[in-house]
Formats: structure tokens, C-alpha cells, sequence
């Protein structure tokens, strides 16, 4: 399997806080990458600097072999649900994608815009202004926009949070297809059953330090836990 | 993507209204000029091509004003709505963002212009300056427009916020005009001359005045009044590659 997520040495500081120390990881393609850590450990600042939206202050990042320094180049490769979700809340779910849809230049953008929004479970509400929206349905809309380039790597960070139980089932269901399929996903979550049922990968972040990395079974041996959350626990309270 | 983000600002501006009540607060401003004009003693006793004049000024003014207040919001609002974010995780480069902001800027000067043809046309008819003065006030009104749109799109990106940027910016705009208000003693002197000549708004009303008081029409006649226009934006386009490096430097979102 080829490298698609790489950084090397990675930090950023803000003012005199260190948010990511040194940070190192890969990712292979294929997987279903989970990244875990207690709030404030460097998880969002991990993610906008490997999609380019932030920079680092140290070390160098490569996703899918080419130096995140072009980022014209970078988002045409990738999906991004982020933890900032901005919406235009005056355009209608379906004049949203299709304005992405735009940016990206996709040729048969109503097509696509149709078939994700029936994809996220927002079939029904496309013409329905965003301002209108529940929390739940503007995540669904912010995950269809990272796929409206039906990227091959996906950086999710907490694409199921305030999902109804049905709606996360939905999201995973979609995720785990999308997997199947071939694309990378780098998967962000506080919801560890989830990230047990879906990354064949974990790494966990403590205090802006990667403090582990590696498949389950092999963090569970390394810690002598017996399932994802004592692990969480025994990596991040020593 | 220029023609997207354009139509995108255009239809929030309908979508709110934010645009026609621009548009109707201008046509008042000018319907209230000229109705002065004709029936106000003292002015309707201004001659013909100080009439002019006036309201070339006046038209002026409006349309920085509105195209300040309202390009203020064009950036800050992506800032402040946290849309920033996925704008520039599209392949969108930060020229095709800036340049359809400004698109929109010159569409709403544009429509002010539309909005105030009318009364120019009424208001010089007999006069043979008609054509001067709506050339005159097309060309001053998009170089001020773009220097004034320009400043900005620079505080925007340097501040982040629309109370800020606003702020800023219309501090920069009345103290532009701060010469209209010194006595005629007080123009004389060396230290209004020096303001006056670097000024854009004291060279923009020094043009009109020369072109529609005094009918100097032909371009080479106003070239000195032009130059310190084209170089205030120059400036501000400096001013705004230096916002814009400061900003990629930073990254999309604040540390």
C-alpha cells in the first residue's frame, strides 16, 4: 500500500502554547485512519495543517506524494469536513453544492449535486433554505461538500456530531462504503465505539505528542487493555 | 469562479435586501439634492454649471459611502460566518477570491452610477456638459471606487472583523474629506495645499470643478488631478498585497 498522509516533525505553536509538538505520522491507502485525543489535544490544528489551511511552524507534510504547499492542487485531492461550519444560511442546501460544485469545476454538477444530498439523506430538504436547517442536516450538507470532488483521501473531523442514532448509522454506513471503494479516511472522533467499529488504524494525540499509533488489537497488547476506551484512557491520563 | 463568487454575493445582497436598500437610499439622496436645487432659494440661484458640480460631488460622496459600508462586509463576513474555511479548502485562489469581491464593489458603484444618470441628464440639459460630466464622474467614481474598495479589502484582511474594518475605513474616507470643511483662510494655507495635493477627494472635486466650473473638458487639462488619483491606488493595491502575504503567512484561520 502507498503512503497518502504524510507529516514529518510537524508543530505549531500559538503564542507560548505548544498545540502540536513534533508530530510524525503516515497513513497508507485504504485505510480508515481514527485520530483520538481529550479536547484540547491538537486534533483540529493536526487537521488544518495536513489541508493546508494552516501552517506549520516546523516540519514538512506530503499527502498523496506531493508537498502540501500547492493548495490548489492539494483540495482538488481531498475532502475536508471541518470543525468550522460555515454556512450560507440564505442559500437553499442545493444552490450550496452546486456553488461548490462551481469551484471545483465538475462537469455534471446537477447530477451530482442530486445524487449526494440524496446520498447524506437530504433528498427531501434540498430546497430548503440552510438557515433552516437542524444541526444534524447541516452536517449531512457539510459532508456532502467533501465529497462534491469525490475526493480519494477524506479528513473527517466529528462528521457524526450532532447526529441523531439514525444518522450516524447512516454516516458510518456511507463512510464504510466510500472505504470499501478505495478512498483513504482520516477520521477524527471523541465517539470511540465508533472509531473501534470503524478504523482498521489508530493514533492517539495527548498534549499536541502523538502518543500511539497502530492497529487496535496492537494498542490493546501494548497497553494490556481490552478495548479502545481503557487504551484512551491508560495513553492519555498516565 | 469569478463569476461565481460574484453571482453568489449578488444573490446574498438581493436575498437580504442589503443592495436595493442601497440603491433606494441614493436615489432618495439624489432626488432630495436636486429638488433642492430647483426650488431651495439659495441654490437654485447657483449657476447652472455650479449646480453641476454639486451634485457631482454629491453623487461622489454617495457612492464611496455605500461602496464602503458595504464592501466591508464582503471579506469580513466569510471571517466572521466561518465560511473562509471551506472556500479555501475549493480550489479557489486568493486572486479569483479578491477579484470577485471587487466585481461586486464595482457592480454596486455601477448601479449608484445608473441610478444617478438620470439626474445628471436632467439636471445638465442646455448646458452642452452632459457628456463631461457623466464621463468625468464614471472615471473619478471607479478610481476612487477601486482605491477606497481596495483599503478595504486590506483592513479586512488584517482585522477580520466588520466592525473593525468599518470602522477603519470610514475613518480613512471622512478624513479624506476633512478638507471641505476648512474656511477659506485656512485652504490657503501651505499645510491644506500639501493635504489638497496628495488628497484623492481634493483632487477629484479640484478636476470637476476645472471641468464643469471652468470647461476643462479634455483630459490633459485634468492630468494633474488625475496622477495623485492613480497613485492613492496604487498604494492601496501595495497596501493590500502586503494584507494579503500578511494573511497567507498566517494561515485561513486565526492562531
Amino acid at each position: 500500500m502507498a503512503e497518502v498522509i504524510s507529516a514529518s516533525h510537524i508543530s505549531k505553536s500559538y503564542g507560548d502554547c505548544k498545540a502540536v509538538d513534533d508530530l510524525s505520522l503516515s497513513v497508507q491507502s485504504g485505510e480508515f485512519f481514527g485520530f483520538l485525543g481529550p479536547n484540547g489535544a491538537g486534533k483540529t490544528t493536526t487537521i488544518r495543517m495536513l489541508t493546508g489551511i494552516m501552517r506549520p511552524d516546523a516540519g514538512t507534510i506530503h499527502i498523496d506524494g506531493h508537498e502540501v504547499r500547492n493548495r490548489q492542487q492539494l483540495s482538488r485531492a481531498i475532502g475536508v469536513l471541518s470543525e468550522s461550519r460555515g454556512f450560507y444560511g440564505w442559500m437553499t442546501g442545493e444552490e450550496y453544492l452546486r456553488f461548490f460544485a462551481g469551484l471545483y469545476g465538475i462537469a455534471d454538477a446537477e447530477r451530482t449535486v442530486s445524487s449526494l444530498l440524496e446520498e447524506v439523506g437530504l433528498g427531501e430538504h434540498k430546497r430548503k433554505t440552510i438557515g433552516a436547517y437542524s444541526r444534524g442536516m447541516e452536517q449531512r450538507l457539510g459532508l456532502a461538500r467533501a465529497l462534491v470532488n469525490r475526493p480519494q483521501i477524506l479528513f473527517l473531523d466529528e462528521p457524526t456530531l450532532g447526529l441523531d442514532p439514525q444518522g450516524q448509522e447512516d454516516v458510518q454506513q456511507l463512510l464504510r462504503r466510500l472505504n470499501q471503494g478505495g478512498a483513504t479516511v482520516f477520521y477524527s472522533s471523541h465517539l470511540l465505539h465508533e472509531v473501534s467499529r470503524l478504523c482498521s488504524m489508530v493514533a492517539i494525540i495527548n498534549q499536541g505528542r502523538l502518543v500511539a499509533t497502530g492497529t487496535l488489537d496492537a494498542l490493546e497488547r501494548q497497553t494490556g487493555s481490552k478495548d479502545l476506551q481503557s487504551v484512551f484512557f491508560a495513553l492519555t491520563n498516565p | 469562479m469569478l463569476r461565481l463568487l460574484w453571482s453568489k454575493e449578488l444573490k446574498a445582497g438581493l436575498y437580504t435586501w442589503k443592495s436595493l436598500a442601497w440603491l433606494l437610499v441614493t436615489s432618495l439622496i439624489f432626488s432630495v439634492t436636486s429638488y433642492l436645487m430647483l426650488t431651495n432659494r439659495e441654490l437654485s440661484l447657483l449657476d447652472q454649471t455650479e449646480m453641476l458640480w454639486l451634485l457631482s460631488k454629491v453623487i461622489l460622496s454617495a457612492a464611496l459611502l455605500v461602496v464602503v459600508i458595504d464592501s466591508s462586509s464582503l471579506i469580513t463576513s466569510e471571517f466572521e460566518q466561518e465560511t473562509i474555511e471551506c472556500l479555501f479548502l475549493a480550489p479557489l485562489t486568493l486572486k479569483d477570491f479578491v477579484l470577485g469581491k471587487l466585481a461586486v464593489s464595482f457592480t454596486l458603484w455601477a448601479l449608484v452610477y445608473l441610478v444617478a444618470a438620470p439626474y445628471v441628464i436632467v439636471t445638465s440639459a442646455g448646458s452642452q456638459l452632459t457628456c463631461a460630466m457623466l464621463g468625468y464622474t464614471a472615471l473619478y467614481g471607479s478610481l476612487t471606487v477601486l482605491g477606497f474598495t481596495l483599503l478595504v479589502f486590506a483592513v479586512s484582511f488584517f482585522y477580520r472583523s466588520l466592525r473593525n474594518t468599518l470602522t477603519t475605513s470610514l475613518t480613512v474616507l471622512l478624513a479624506s474629506s476633512i478638507s471641505a470643511l476648512f474656511s477659506s483662510g485656512l485652504k490657503r494655507s501651505a499645510f491644506a495645499r500639501a493635504l489638497g495635493s496628495i488628497n484623492p477627494l481634493d483632487n477629484v472635486f479640484a478636476s470637476l470643478d476645472n471641468v464643469l466650473v471652468d470647461y476643462q473638458v479634455s483630459l490633459g487639462r485634468n492630468l494633474s488631478f488625475l496622477l495623485p488619483l492613480v497613485g492613492f491606488c496604487a498604494v492601496m493595491f501595495g497596501f493590500l498585497l502586503l494584507a494579503l502575504r500578511a494573511f497567507s503567512r498566517k494561515g485561513i484561520t486565526k492562531d
